[in-house]
């Protein structure tokens, strides 16, 4: 298991890194770097302040995200509502678009004579979004999908009996959800909150363009302009990276301690799988009500503008009944269109890595939760790492790794072939899975599974039989978040992908730098749903199967 | 224990090895990729006399391996049709694909690299990662002006060049009487809060425009310039595309675009107008280099060549993605909508290339001030 994260995930971002102090080691020459790079942090003030924003967003984006997807994710399994649904689908759909994209529909939302100005009114709007606070919390709106699905996959199972004797005693319901439901629900808070805080950390797009109006650098804009000048500085890419990789360190390091005061492996035989109950009638309005209208605001806003645009004739002639068309659909289908194949391939590549990632990722799970394998954190940690560093900077790392001349008389070259794609989107797969995995595995007692190794089950066995189904929704969920995020992921396939092999992302990218915005919305649009509508018809086959069992 | 996880771990390796073999022979295209870099391997070990007989035809049916920038489209099939040779592209933006070339410096994947950013590939020459002296039979019909940029060793060849940066504002919001006419008027308090422009520090095009002011004005007159408009609030976005969005967007009225960007916005009927200063717009040259320790120079050099052919450049300002450009081969018309006496200013490639890492570098900083 270690193997293959190290070979997935550590050999590449250790490239580049090592690079700093050996510029010359994958070109055939030994010569030192300045070690006095990895100081320069202190001296550079872009860098300094890059560092200082960054933490700012994360944990600011942490807090308050965890807290929208515990809260959203608690109200989903205790009530029945309806539209309960869509929240699983919009979450969905927030999780798998491209930063960016997310980005253009708040912008065009809430500009001086944007949506929210000219439709609505609401001039306070452009001042509350572009500063950032505003910023903080548009990625909050954007990244609770992540603390959701964690939360969500962990309360599958419930132990009734813990919250009933509370009741008994005299506890009324918000205090029995303060003092046992949310504590029981830590681990998976906290691994929601971890995964929160890294794509916030490692996200380009979204503060990058959110950000034009006052300037508000991350150390990813730090690392892009490290890696966009010429001659290209990918030392100092790795020097910034190397501190995106010590803020998770830290990150993680707060969450052992945190949960080594208790143990959380509290499910037993009397466990029962968690059925939404009816809420009373007026609660069960209010909670459809509250869920439509935001539902409205975190889907509405960001997706509706790429609706919007996909829809116009003239850009800047705005929303009007005689500026509407839908030729750049009909141009998503017409010949020649990249959209197609590009679909194609980046399903075949997510899929692929969503399967082995989750083989990979239930493996390095089972090795974190159950053995006493002493460097078992070291490993958490870093199967974490591809998901803050950009992945530009793993794309770099990959083509040093994988362009090594001497790897193609093995003929294992990689790169240049689509087995490069299949692996990076398997070492951004596992964050994900082990995340949401080891979340919920937390309450899995070993000893259900020494039981059943005492009766002579195999390890196989045990996994197949005692603990898959007992995390079977944390399973779909992690492979579903897994190939969803897959399909869109730019950074990495555009510095990755072999010749004539051009993926979704890439497609997209290119009509949207031709400014061929209709047409790149459009094909978003359409991608997105048919993604979003894959996902949940293999969540629906999935669960039904369990349902029935 | 132990054994389990070192044999799982085995198996899940091997798993792996087979998968992304399997996954490389899987696909039509990849196949033919895959292949015919196993017939490159026992080229490679001819292509020292290859190179001593350039002028021997190579076999029909080779193919190279072109990085660009623009014409992704377009490019592979000509070139193919006129020739036989086939073209294995990798698109991406300029920054992306010199990334890609430096990453692949210990081992190039590509032969030919076409792309409008002159001064990064001045830049790999002065690493010795081109191929030096060799001129093209088509470099005779190059015009004066871009005969001029061809470097001494001949390194790289001119296809064209285009503004890096034009004037554009939109006309739902200024009359024509209060649009800036010159780069200078863009300073003006008038214009408080309603720039935009491209981050030279992360937009690829955005250096060849900033850098001409910077050579022009000196390095200080040039921070001048520029840190005036942004105390001014102008806003700096990520790329040009985010420039043109905020543009039909009404975030910001007046822009400096990249010219195919800025004619691709009219030419959508968005209410854009152009404005060619009379002073020049920073230009923009798009050149061809080849691979020094490239496998098939002969088809480099042959597609290199195919690029200067006043034809082919017609042919890609009637077809192409970039069309908005200046050829740079003799008796070629440029597109009827161009202004006709576009006037452009480019930075010297030298300059531009020393220059480079100290100019973004401000630039970079300035997210701060």
């Amino acid at each position: 298991m270690t193997i293959v994260l190290a070979v997935l995930v550590l050999f590449p971002l250790a490239a580049v890194i090592v690079q700093v102090l050996l510029p010359g080691i994958f070109f055939g020459s030994l010569n030192f770097g300045e070690i006095g790079l990895l100081l320069e942090l202190f001296e550079r003030p872009l860098w300094r302040k890059s560092l200082e924003n960054s933490l700012l967003l994360g944990l600011g984006t942490a807090v308050l995200g965890t807290l929208l997807g515990t809260v959203l994710a608690m109200a989903r399994m205790q009530w029945k509502f309806p539209g309960a649904r869509w929240l699983d689908a919009a979450v969905w759909v927030l999780f798998i678009m491209p930063s960016f994209i997310l980005a253009q529909g708040w912008i065009m939302f809430s500009t001086g004579n944007g949506l929210a100005a000219s439709v609505f009114g609401w001039h306070w709007v452009t001042a509350a979004v572009f500063q950032p606070a505003g910023l903080i919390v548009i990625m909050t709106l954007s990244k609770f999908p992540l603390a959701y699905l964690s939360v969500k996959a962990a309360m599958e199972w419930k132990v009734e009996m813990l919250s009933d004797a509370a009741r008994l005693c005299g506890a009324s319901p918000f205090k029995v959800w303060r003092t046992v439901q949310a504590p029981l629900l830590l681990p998976a808070i906290l691994s929601g909150m971890a995964l929160v805080f890294m794509d916030t950390i490692g996200d380009f797009g979204l503060p990058s363009a959110v950000a034009a109006v006052y300037r508000f650098p991350t150390l990813p804009y730090s690392i892009y302009s490290a890696i966009y000048t010429s001659p290209i500085r990918f030392d100092m890419a790795g020097v910034l990276s190397l501190y995106l990789v010590a803020l998770i360190a830290v990150a993680m390091l707060l969450q052992f301690w945190v949960l080594r005061r208790s143990r959380y492996d509290i499910l037993s035989g009397r466990a029962v799988p968690s059925v939404p109950k009816p809420a009373g009638r007026r609660m069960t309005w209010a909670l459809a009500i509250g869920n439509a209208l935001f539902l409205l605001v975190v889907i509405g806003i960001p997706i509706g503008s790429s609706i919007v645009t996909s829809l116009l004739k003239i850009q800047t002639n705005g929303l009007t009944a005689s500026n509407l068309t839908l030729e750049n659909y009909a141009s998503l289908l017409s010949e020649g269109s990249s959209l197609l194949p590009g679909l194609g391939r980046s399903l075949l590549i997510a899929g692929s890595a969503a399967v082995i990632g989750l083989i990979v990722g239930l493996g390095a799970s089972f090795v974190l939760s159950y053995s006493r394998f002493r460097f078992k954190r070291g490993i958490e940690t870093a199967s974490l790492i591809s998901f803050a560093v950009p992945g530009v900077v793993l794309g770099i790392g990959y083509i040093f790794v994988w362009n090594q001349p001497w790897l193609e008389n093995l003929g294992i070259r990689l790169y240049g072939k689509p087995g490069i794609l299949v692996l990076a989107a398997i070492a951004g797969a596992i964050p994900v899975i082990t995340r949401v995995m080891t979340g919920a595995m937390a309450k899995v007692p070993e000893s259900l599974l020494d039981a059943a190794q005492m009766q002579g089950g195999s390890l196989i066995s045990r996994i197949r039989h005692i603990l898959a189904p007992l995390v079977r929704g944390a399973l779909i969920s992690a492979g579903l978040a897994a190939f969803g995020a897959c399909v869109f992921d730019l950074a990495v396939n555009s510095i990755l992908f072999p010749p004539n092999f051009e993926t979704l992302p890439v497609a997209i990218d290119d009509a949207f730098e031709d400014l061929r915005f209709g047409y790149a919305s459009a094909a978003t649009v359409a991608g997105g749903g048919i993604v979003v509508g894959i996902m949940m018809i293999l969540e629906r086959l999935l669960r039904r199967k369990e349902a029935s069992a | 224990m132990k054994l389990w996880k070192t044999k799982s771990a085995a198996m899940l390796g091997l798993l792996l090895l087979t998968f992304t073999t399997a996954c490389g022979s899987g696909a039509s295209q990849p196949t033919a990729q895959a292949s015919t870099d196993a017939a490159a391997a026992p080229a490679a070990t001819t292509s020292t006399e290859t190179k001593a007989t350039a002028d021997a035809k190579p076999a029909a049916g080779e193919e190279i391996t072109v990085y660009l920038n623009d014409f992704d489209a377009v490019i592979g099939d000509m070139f193919e049709k006129k020739t036989g040779y086939k073209l294995n592209v990798v698109v991406g933006n300029g920054a992306e694909i010199m990334s890609r070339v430096e990453a692949e410096k210990g081992n190039p994947q590509w032969d030919v690299l076409w792309i409008d950013s002159m001064p990064s590939v001045y830049g790999l020459d002065q690493k010795g990662q081109l191929l030096q002296d060799w001129t093209p039979e088509n470099a005779g019909n190059l015009k004066e002006s871009f005969e001029a940029q061809v470097p001494d060793d001949k390194s790289y060849y001119p296809t064209g060049a285009h503004a890096a940066g034009v004037l554009v504002y939109n006309t739902n919001e200024l009359s024509e009487a209060d649009a800036p006419k010159s780069w200078e008027d863009l300073t003006k308090d008038t214009y408080k809060d309603l720039i935009g422009t491209a981050d030279p520090a992360i937009a690829a095009p955005a250096y060849p425009f900033v850098s001409w002011f910077f050579e022009n004005k000196g390095m200080e007159g040039g921070q001048d310039y520029f840190g005036t408009m942004m105390k001014n609030g102008m806003r700096v976005y990520p790329k040009n595309p985010q420039v043109a969005q905020a543009l039909t967007a009404g975030e910001v009225d007046v822009a400096m675009l990249q010219e195919t960007n800025a004619y691709s916005l009219v030419n959508a009927g968005e209410p854009i107008e152009i404005i060619w200063p009379e002073e020049g717009a920073p230009g923009s040259v798009r050149v061809a280099a080849i691979q020094k320790d490239t496998k098939h120079a002969a088809v480099a050099k042959e597609f290199v060549n195919f690029l200067l052919d006043p034809e082919v450049q017609q042919q890609l300002i009637n077809e192409g993605d970039e069309s908005y450009f200046e050829p740079s081969a003799e008796g070629v018309e440029t597109k009827e909508d161009r202004e006709q006496d576009a006037k452009l200013n480019i930075a010297d490639a030298a300059w531009a290339s020393e220059h480079e890492a100290e100019i973004k570098q401000w630039f970079a900083d300035q997210a701060i001030q």
